[in-house]
């Protein structure tokens, strides 16, 4: 009897494991493998090797820093429900708290935020198709309830490569194309204008330089503006923008890039090229591709250099954060130039 | 002479492939370069749109001229296509201005929306004339293409999710179907939805009885209609079909305000954006809301039409055939399938 219902319930386990395994989407038929092997989870940084670095610090010239990043504080526009608010703890300023003869006091703050706020990156965890994320990652099987236990950012190389940055403005006004959003106080691309690949293409032309293997893109179209104007322009910074179409993202990945970045929420056009698809353009370089997206670039500095210079590439400088299991996470980046 | 009379034969032979290769040739490069021409090539194409008067909604939904308007332009975007926007302002004489000046632009083609059928019977033979193509939306032109709503089709599918759920939850229960909403809207076609919504009803049931509660189009009156009907029938429960989803809507509120949430399940028509919405916004077509009364509401696209039309219209101007009547694919919009159909993309 003992034996009968052990073999019931090895039988019940058995069944239940296997609807379990059901259950879970066969990532191999939903996401391509990783060129860099069925255990990576670094994705597009594996392309910056030690030659990309050097050959990117051939791009400072006169040792011009240009920064890349917008301010982090309260009134920013974010993405849905998101926040960040910083708590200042400044307990030793506290009449008789300083420490020691030299009376030292200190101070440190509390950040409660989301990790995608501001200028910052999406790493390889952030966006999947169904439950299968870059290189067929089951990810159902390696989240516990605070991080990733796959795809965290801690996987990540280095960015310290070379930047070009494209200026749409500019090739939107050069074919005639150019509409704008009045919102803008300075020029800048409407809210649903497709980035094609020609388009970057003639970016590239127009400062006579082409992408390499290990590059980031960063593309200025001008929407930026909108964040600097915050929090007057936040609803409409956040209803939409221009940004790369999937025609375009598929023409970046036969770049072998690293990253592409914009001065948008997005990078991607919004609303999309097809209403029923979400946020493609994510799914077509994150998940399938594993290149970085870097969202809310400053990009005007940059281009406006460029524009005086005639030079549109820089040495890349971001440091992301060996931030063990997240997804994504602000960043400080600046254009060496 | 065998020798020298089978010389030239071959010789002979060859001129005439080589001359058939140049011909080959030739006509390959004809091609090359109308294909190059025909994908180079944009078109300029009007769309007069019914109304965007603000506020005004359109077909019996809660969509407005706007959204119509920009669903047009995103569309467009995947077309070699320029848009020129007119508003025909549900006026006669604006229509046929709006003609007027779409035919000095030479536009390549028309689309016009606008429902008064003399202006329509019209405005075909000017365009024709002009040498101009035209694709009417909702309201016929005569020997023109017609894309249109298909309101038989959209009552069916709300009747017949209503009874199905009825029939399921409902069994035993004493049951009572409400048609509510702007019953009475003729130029709207809503009795024809109406009318679609009893049949469906009754393929499940049929000998479910039916209440028809006209707000005249206004949906604060749904409160007090729906108020005494329910009030009047403590132990029945109620099918709702809403003609609009700010009926559905006000309906729920309705059950609420009565204390009769559990005895009501709504379906609505359009899934305009006040049932469904942006990233952040609680909206009651929501997947984390799919205990709600409301089952679900019948898509009308009418912000998605561009996609439709503008097809259309880009097989006409390639003078390639396309069908005398396109209907709207309707389709039951639910918790469940919200975020596919409407994948929420802002963040508003």
């Amino acid at each position: 009897m003992r034996l009968a219902s052990s073999a019931v319930a090895i039988i019940l386990l058995l069944l239940g494991s296997a609807s379990l395994a059901v259950a879970q989407t066969d990532c191999t038929k939903v996401v391509p493998a990783s060129p860099w092997g069925p255990n990576d989870q670094t994705g597009a940084t594996n392309r910056v090797t030690p030659a990309v670095t050097k050959a990117a610090a051939a791009e400072i010239k006169d040792g011009n820093v240009i920064p890349m990043s917008y301010p982090l504080v309260d009134g920013i526009p974010l993405f849905g429900s998101r926040f960040t608010k910083s708590i200042l703890t400044t307990t030793s300023l506290a009449p008789g708290a300083a420490l020691g003869e030299n009376q030292l006091t200190y101070m440190e703050d509390t950040w409660l935020s989301q990790s995608h706020v501001g200028t910052h990156l999406d790493g390889l965890g952030h966006i999947g198709r169904k439950d299968c994320y870059f290189n067929q990652i089951a990810m159902g099987k390696f989240i516990n309830q605070n991080y990733m236990t796959k795809l965290g950012l801690e996987h990540l190389k280095t960015f310290a490569t070379r930047g070009v940055l494209v200026d749409m403005v500019k090739v939107y006004q050069a074919a005639g194309k150019f509409t704008g959003n009045p919102a803008c106080k300075k020029p800048c691309l409407d809210k649903g204008t497709v980035i094609t690949a020609a388009d970057i293409q003639a970016g590239l032309r127009m400062y006579n330089t082409t992408l390499r293997e290990g590059d980031i893109l960063i593309i200025h179209t001008g929407w930026g503006n909108l964040f600097e104007q915050f929090p007057a322009q936040n609803a409409t910074f956040n209803s939409g923008e221009p940004g790369i179409g999937k025609d375009a993202a598929k023409w970046l990945v036969s770049q072998k890039i690293v990253a592409v970045g914009g001065d948008t929420w997005g990078v991607e056009v919004i609303p999309g090229e097809d209403p029923k698809e979400a946020f493609i353009v994510h799914n077509i370089l994150i998940t399938d591709n594993g290149i970085h997206i870097i969202e809310n670039v400053r990009t005007d500095l940059m281009a406006a250099e460029a524009a005086s210079t005639g030079r549109s590439t820089f040495f890349f400088s971001m440091t992301v954060p060996k931030a063990v299991g997240l997804t994504g996470n602000f960043v400080g980046i600046e254009g060496i130039r | 002479m065998k020798e020298t009379s089978a010389t030239p034969a071959p010789r002979v032979g060859c001129r005439r492939i080589a001359r058939a290769l140049r011909g080959l040739a030739l006509l390959l490069i004809l091609v090359l370069v109308h294909a190059t021409a025909a994908q180079e090539r944009r078109w300029v194409v009007a769309f007069a749109n019914l109304t965007e008067e603000p506020g005004v909604t359109l077909e019996g939904t809660g969509f407005t001229g706007r959204e119509v308007r920009e669903g047009f332009a995103l569309a467009a975007r995947q077309w070699p296509i320029d848009l020129v926007v007119y508003d025909n302002r549900r006026d006669s004489r604006q229509a046929l201005a709006n003609v007027a000046d779409a035919i000095g632009r030479k536009v390549d083609l028309f689309i016009h929306y606008h429902a008064d059928a003399v202006t329509n019977a019209a405005v075909g033979p000017r365009l024709r004339a002009a040498g101009i193509p035209v694709l009417a939306i909702n309201y016929p032109v005569p020997d023109a293409p017609l894309y249109t709503v298909d309101n038989l089709a959209a009552g069916r599918i709300a009747g017949e999710a209503l009874a199905e759920f009825g029939a399921r939850a409902w069994r035993g229960h004493t049951v009572v179907a409400v048609l509510i909403g702007h019953l009475s809207a003729v130029e709207d076609r809503v009795p024809e939805r109406a009318k679609s919504v009893t049949e469906g009803l009754r393929r499940h049931l049929p000998t479910l009885k039916i209440a028809s509660l006209d707000t005249q189009g206004n949906p604060a009156r749904v409160s007090g209609l729906l108020g005494r009907l329910v009030t009047a029938e403590p132990r029945t429960k109620f099918l709702i079909a809403a003609m609009d989803d700010a009926t559905a809507l006000a309906a729920k509120a309705a059950l609420e305000a009565a204390g009769r949430l559990a005895d009501g399940a709504i379906v609505g028509h359009g899934v305009d954006r006040s049932i469904h919405g942006g990233m952040s916004e609680r909206k009651e077509l929501d997947p984390n809301n799919r205990g709600s009364i409301v089952l679900g509401s019948v898509a009308f696209y009418l912000d998605r039409y561009g996609y439709d039309v503008l097809p259309l219209a880009v097989r006409m101007l390639r003078r390639e055939p396309v069908p005398a009547r396109t209907v709207t694919h309707h389709k039951l919009i639910t918790a469940a399938n919200v975020f596919v159909e409407y994948p929420p993309y802002d963040m508003q």
